[in-house]
């Protein structure tokens, strides 16, 4: 299909891209004076006495027309060109900058796209690098066939090897329909999305509270809560809706997150690639090299496990602090048992793994966890005991104690770790079960830490840094992490392939 | 006939010889270690001299007393602590261990530095002393770092890791 485009001398985006570039300034303003709007508007009449209603609406139009060129200049400066193997960027309207990247360096080039891109047929490219965060180039707007004229010049010329889009015919051999997705967020950990969700709305409040403090109108808000206090001790009806609406809240913001994110899931596997395509508002299409996963992570959960349907995170490389970058973490979600068999074969050979017996952390880590545990309960129990003063406050024991045991057998039964030759497997989990498989020869180096009650015991505990993050195997046996230690090392310091 | 026995030894990490770092560099950490305390003996002076825990009083000079072994205690961990920070290369890599109560051995592949960077802080510069980092891809906050080396050798490992990488 190419090339009718010529990348050797400077080239702009799609002059759609200009509206783009308008649309994403204007969001972004709103977005950082919504509270201001907010107060304007609610109090137009009031405002719009003391100024005028023309002068607003004078200011607005300005405000848009110097926002208008101030994308037209971005576009004007945004200029790519490819040279030497180099992806060349000029951009800047006053403070110019030149960034080059060599191909060898890049490691994805992802196509996204949001609701306007969408409108207007654009495609965004982004160009990833595992350098420092800087080198992130997004090309906002770019025709479908440019876009792919580029992606097919890059891939060509540089290592990338053979062409992924040559067979963009494979078939998917994961597609999420809606039901599933249904399923997938039904199962989803809900606890931890109505934490999410409580402290965005905490956040939301603390804002709106602090502008409030600022025009000195606390009175209305308190007067919110202090009505509030009053139903609570009010009765235990209240209580029991809050659950109710709380329940309501955890299920609904589960559905929306992962209607957002995951929407259309497909999945299919090219011959040294997947490419993942998702996402409802931002249609996102991702192209991970086999070889630049550094390690993947299968997780389930008991509800999940129940339909047969788990998880799998991706983990490339990165760079600085790691979590910056959560939208690294590529995650392909329900899938069935027999498509994790395909991810997991495409990537490596497990089936040596598999043979290995279950090796578990040492019993001073059951202990450890207790001990430390239990002086945490012992501490909030003397805390709340001085705040409630009442005795009644230890009846609870009898419910928390059993769960925290519980609990705390549950987690020591999931740590444990297999190791092949060239493969290692680490189980870890509370309620949630993680299985994470590296290559061995992927670690950038290792580390073996031993605190002096471990050392009475014989344990150590043993950190992989891989490229994408550190994995842990937790108090084992001082001979087992020794042994580990040296063959991790015999294993990279032999291996000839490359790690990226 | 081409054959390929598996490994049965690996080199093994606990037979190598560490060797010690700088004699020098336990200076500077006294000095620093003294430094620290200064400020601290001289706030509480001042405390005792402006009499501002009255009720105290006379248990003030308790104060003094802790200090002197909180003090002492922390030089002798300190000097015990120094001796165990020691660094081994061997033909692919890199490693170092520290730590009395809390011992940490760290190990990098030759094969796996990014980059490797040599400081000398203002005090080390005066003892003739840097400190040796060495990077690895991920997160980059962790990796090994070896200091208090003489600059002389610091910048030999640098020059040996370097060849060995581009071979």
């Amino acid at each position: 299909m190419s090339n009718s485009f010529n990348f050797s001398s400077f080239s702009r985006q799609s002059s759609k891209g200009v509206l783009v570039i308008y649309i994403n300034i204007i969001y972004n303003v709103i977005k950082f004076t919504w509270f201001l709007l907010f107060l304007i508007i609610k109090d137009f009449s009031k405002v719009s006495a003391r100024i005028g209603v023309n002068y607003i609406y004078l200011g607005l139009v300005l405000i848009l027309l110097f926002l208008l060129v101030r994308s037209y200049l971005i576009y004007k400066n945004f200029q790519f060109k490819i040279e030497d193997e180099h992806f060349i960027l000029k951009q800047g309207i006053l403070k110019k900058t030149n960034t080059a990247i060599p191909f060898h360096r890049i490691q994805n080039i992802n196509f996204k796209q949001n609701i306007v891109q969408q409108l207007i047929g654009v495609f965004e490219v982004s160009i990833e690098t595992a350098g420092s965060s800087k080198t992130e180039i997004g090309i906002k707007a770019l025709s479908f066939a440019k876009a792919t004229a580029l992606k097919e010049i890059i891939s060509k010329s540089s290592k990338f090897e053979k062409e992924l889009i040559t067979d963009t015919e494979s078939k998917p051999f994961v597609k999420i329909r809606f039901s599933e997705l249904f399923k997938v967020s039904l199962t989803e950990n809900h606890l931890q999305n109505l934490f999410l969700f409580l402290a965005l709305v905490i956040g939301f409040f603390q804002q709106i509270n602090q502008v409030i403090d600022g025009f000195g109108e606390v009175l209305s808000l308190d007067g919110f809560i202090a009505e509030n206090k009053n139903i609570v001790s009010g009765g235990i009806l209240f209580v029991f809706i809050l659950l109710i609406l709380l329940i309501l809240i955890a299920f609904l913001s589960s559905f929306v997150r992962v209607f957002i994110v995951h929407f259309n899931l497909t999945a299919s596997l090219k011959e040294d690639a997947f490419e993942i395509n998702q996402g409802l508002f931002t249609k996102k299409s991702i192209v991970l090299k086999k070889q630049k996963v550094q390690n993947i992570t299968i997780s389930t959960n008991p509800l999940k496990r129940l339909i047969g349907i788990s998880f799998i995170t991706f983990k490339q490389a990165v760079s600085g602090k790691l979590n910056q970058k959560k939208d690294k973490l590529i995650r392909i979600v329900g899938c069935k048992a027999s498509q994790v068999e395909i991810v997991k074969k495409s990537l490596f050979d497990t089936t040596e793994l598999e043979n290995k017996e279950k090796k578990f952390s040492e019993n001073y880590y059951k202990r450890r966890i207790f001990i430390i545990t239990f002086l945490i309960l012992f501490i909030l129990y003397a805390i709340a005991y001085q705040i409630i003063n009442y005795v009644i406050v230890f009846y609870s024991m009898i419910i928390v104690f059993p769960v925290v045991v519980f609990l705390i057998l549950k987690k020591v039964k999931k740590r444990y770790y297999k190791i092949s030759d060239s493969m290692l497997l680490v189980g870890r989990g509370l309620l949630e079960t993680h299985l994470t498989y590296l290559e061995i020869f992927k670690v950038q180096n290792i580390k073996m830490k031993q605190n002096i009650f471990q050392e009475g015991s014989d344990v150590a505990d043993l950190i992989l840094q891989t490229a994408s993050g550190k994995i842990k195997i937790p108090c084992i046996c001082f001979e087992d992490a020794i042994k580990i230690y040296n063959h991790t090392l015999y294993k990279v310091e032999t291996s000839k392939k490359s790690w990226m | 006939m081409f054959e390929n026995e598996p490994v049965s030894d690996f080199p093994n990490i606990t037979k190598i010889i560490f060797k010690s770092i700088s004699k020098k560099f336990l200076k500077i950490i006294l000095l620093n270690v003294s430094f620290l305390f200064c400020i601290i003996l001289i706030g509480l002076i001042l405390v005792d001299y402006f009499n501002l825990f009255e009720e105290f009083g006379d248990y003030f000079n308790l104060s003094y007393g802790t200090f002197i072994v909180v003090f002492s205690l922390v030089i002798l961990l300190n000097f015990l602590a120094f001796k165990k920070r020691k660094y081994a290369i061997r033909e692919k890599d890199i490693s170092y261990k520290s730590g009395i109560f809390f011992k940490k051995l760290t190990t990098v592949p030759f094969s796996r530095v990014q980059h490797i960077e040599i400081d000398e802080k203002p005090i080390s510069r005066l003892f003739g002393l840097a400190s040796l980092s060495i990077y690895t891809a991920g997160d980059s906050s962790d990796d090994l770092v070896i200091k208090g080396v003489t600059k002389e050798i610091a910048l030999q490992i640098k020059e040996y890791i370097s060849t060995k990488i581009n071979e």
